[in-house]
């Protein structure tokens, strides 16, 4: 599994099963998710009406920047009044369903998808506005473009410490992750990490968005409040900039995917190879035990034989 | 915000590990506990990872270059080139992989294996942040404590997870059979009779504590009932006598009343005649004589014997509180007859010694057996139920403290939902 995948397998498992079963049954179930979401999927009333909840961390922040927008065109009749402790709701009626299989496993694939559509408004709001300044921007050259200071950077307080901030411009979307590190491993294997990303654009994969990493805060969002350097290190900046290229109305949805899952998939992966290294370690523990083992001394022939005395008795070594 | 995140419940059997977040009625993933590896197969070696081996040589003869020669060819990922599950089990039929089973008779037996199925458990399936989440596992009875310290050291280590409680499943299946309506005091004294797929434990348990010299196994569990109901139907000459037909009518009619089972079999109509094999299936438990000659103890001797092998103190708590779990206890009537037998058991003992005594009176024993609702994941519900409560993680061990004293510190847990809560 090198990529994370974006829908959630439990949602999508659990509609499946009761999209295509026949008897009613009540579900009740808590279902957490990368980044603090929290889905709740229920049937308060019967059995066959299906709610599903989500509670983000950075809704108020998703709300400013359009995510009301974005949900309704994504689920438009299902929204349904949002349950007390969580942030926005969905209700599907059993009864109701779309008559056709496709059009079943869409929904299943949509409902699945809640976390992702939720946190793509920003994203969307980001490309709409590069489109706009792209456009404003045709009728310059080169020379006398305006020297993208870009939009307001959109900040999103995804986690506790964590946020992701945004920018768009005319010719480029940049995005800044700012991750924390507890632990001093977890921070050099990002870095090793890290420079593999930044290399691979240098080696093979020429139209990948740049990608650069620095423990202090990189100057489009220095002055934001918020944003501390503290100078400890703990905390890393990514830079990602996508180009027009990643941009285009066929790429967009595919880039906003990739890139809100960024983060999981790159601790993700410092776990993976940290798991890997593990298991090279006992590999090799496993080798230097057979290694001692053949060093132990034989026990010696001359050892083994029986001592006698003048009178003939014998005495046995005790081990 | 952290203070919100459910807890993880893990509980890896040997045959299926059930997944989900503690809070929840039911597990949110049970499947295998399989993992598909390229290359090798399953029967290959002792060493059974599934990467191009190391150099075969003793590493000092290479003298550390042996294994520098090794990384620059492997600067791919096909150590992520795995699958868990029934996914793994899909994938093993076909070629290329080779499927592995981590855990055997309970206790993890290839910790690289675990250590990737853990990971892709906690990525893919359950999409939880170890750094946010609480981790309740589960062991069986008389793990060795050096594979809880592996285990802590992979879940602190390698997934930083925040927190971690490794609980006995016999205690976590009392913890279920609170929901009873027959259990009337939260007490975790009594006796466990956990019968999975491979083997059936017997297990006293008194205020939490596991009496490890009285445990007891019996290998008659689910698959023997399969293999015993495949041999009925082949002795009556049915025309569908396979293992998963068997399989099939063992969890659909020896649980509930039916007569017949038609099924579809290449396109023709094949009808299977259950007979008694409906109510003798089950039978082997009380009478294995009918199954097995090597295996001659029946069930409810085997647990009077393990009480009788107990403290004398707390065997009237084991008496009382007989709790069965896991799936082959699911058939109906199971715990009135095992009631009823054991009863019998102590009864015959009780007059005897009252003839012995010359006269004087018993106050009599209460034998009870608790079955209940959840019983087939009884341990992951347990652990559902006790991670959900407020203080569980007051009874974790959290990453700094890992971090303080190292894994030995999972040597000890604080009873979880013990007395004085």
């Amino acid at each position: 599994m090198l990529l994370l995948e974006y829908h959630n397998l439990l949602l999508k498992s659990i509609l499946t099963e009761r999209f295509n079963s026949a008897t009613a049954a009540s579900i009740d179930q808590v279902i957490s998710d990368f980044d603090g979401v929290t889905f709740h999927i229920s049937t308060p009333e019967t059995k066959s009406k299906i709610l599903v909840s989500i509670s983000v961390k950075c809704y108020p922040d998703l709300l400013q920047h359009g995510a009301q927008q974005v949900l309704e065109r994504e689920y438009g009749q299902y929204i349904t009044e949002t349950e007390s402790g969580y942030d926005f709701s969905l209700m599907v009626d059993l009864e109701n369903l779309p008559a056709e299989q496709e059009a079943k496993e869409d929904l299943i694939r949509r409902i699945s998808l809640l976390k992702r559509n939720t946190m793509a408004a920003p994203f969307e709001k980001a490309i709409d506005e590069h489109h706009r300044l792209a456009e404003a921007a045709k009728g310059f050259n080169s020379e006398t473009a305006p020297t993208g200071e870009g939009t307001e950077v959109m900040v999103i307080r995804y986690r506790e410490e964590e946020a992701m901030y945004i920018q768009a411009s005319h010719d480029r979307v940049t995005v800044i992750f700012s991750t924390v590190f507890r632990e001093e491993t977890d921070r050099i294997f990002g870095k090793v990490f890290l420079s593999e990303f930044v290399d691979a654009r240098r080696r093979a994969i020429q139209n990948a968005p740049q990608v650069l990493y620095r423990n202090d805060p990189p100057l489009e969002i220095r002055n934001i409040p918020g944003v501390k350097d503290d100078g400890t290190g703990d905390i890393g900046y990514i830079t990602f900039v996508l180009f027009p290229r990643h941009l285009t109305p066929q790429r967009r949805e595919e880039s906003i995917s990739h890139i809100q899952t960024f983060r999981d998939y790159f601790h993700y992966h410092i776990k993976a190879a940290k798991a890997y290294m593990h298991s090279r370690m006992r590999r090799r523990v496993a080798d230097f035990l057979k290694v001692l083992n053949r060093a132990k001394p034989e026990v010696e022939e001359s050892e083994k034989k029986e001592k006698k005395t003048a009178s003939g008795r014998s005495f046995r070594v005790q081990a | 915000m952290a203070s919100q995140t459910p807890a993880v419940v893990m509980d890896n059997g040997t045959g299926y590990s059930k997944l989900g977040f503690a809070g929840n009625d039911s597990p949110s993933f049970v499947f295998p506990t399989a993992i598909a590896i390229k290359g090798s197969s399953g029967g290959g070696g002792g060493s059974g990872s599934g990467r191009p081996a190391v150099a075969q040589k003793p590493s000092y003869l290479t003298g550390g270059a042996g294994p520098a020669g090794h990384l620059s060819v492997k600067r791919g990922t096909e150590d992520l080139d795995y699958f868990i599950g029934d996914e793994a089990l899909a994938q093993a039929s076909g070629p290329g992989y080779g499927i592995h089973y981590p855990i055997r008779h309970g206790q993890v037996d290839n910790w690289d294996h675990m250590e990737r199925f853990w990971q892709n458990s906690i990525f893919k399936y359950l999409r939880v942040e170890p750094e946010d989440h609480y981790f309740l596992l589960t062991e069986p009875p008389l793990n060795p404590p050096e594979s809880r310290e592996n285990t802590a050291e992979i879940m602190f280590e390698t997934f930083n997870c925040a927190g971690l409680y490794i609980a006995v499943q016999a205690v976590l299946a009392l913890a279920a059979s609170w929901t009873s309506s027959k259990v009337q005091d939260r007490s975790l004294t009594g006796t466990v009779v956990d019968s999975g797929d491979g083997v059936t434990h017997v297990i006293p348990v008194a205020e939490g504590y596991v009496i490890g010299s009285s445990i007891k196994s019996i290998p008659i569990a689910g698959r023997d009932i399969t293999f015993f109901v495949q041999s009925l139907l082949r002795d009556r000459n049915e025309p569908d006598s396979s293992l998963k037909t068997a399989e099939q009518i063992k969890e659909e009619f020896c649980y509930r009343f039916q007569k017949y089972v038609v099924e579809q079999l290449g396109g023709r109509k094949v009808t299977v005649d259950v007979g008694y094999e409906r109510f003798l299936a089950p039978e082997i438990f009380f009478n294995p004589e009918i199954y097995s000659s090597d295996f001659l103890t029946p069930l409810p001797t085997v647990v009077d014997t393990v009480i009788q092998s107990s403290p004398i103190d707390v065997r009237r708590g084991l008496y009382k509180n007989i709790v069965l779990s896991g799936g082959s206890t699911l058939y109906k009537d199971f715990g009135r007859r095992l009631q009823r037998d054991i009863r019998h058991l102590v009864d015959a003992r009780i007059r005897k010694s009252e003839e012995k005594s010359g006269g004087a009176k018993s106050g009599g024993l209460e034998v009870q057996v608790i079955t209940h609702k959840r019983q087939r994941h009884g341990p992951w519900f347990g652990g559902s139920l006790l991670g959900q409560t407020p203080e569980f993680r007051s009874y974790c061990h959290t990453k700094a403290e890992y971090d303080e004293i190292g894994p030995s510190i999972v040597r000890r847990f604080a009873l979880l939902g013990g007395p004085g809560q």
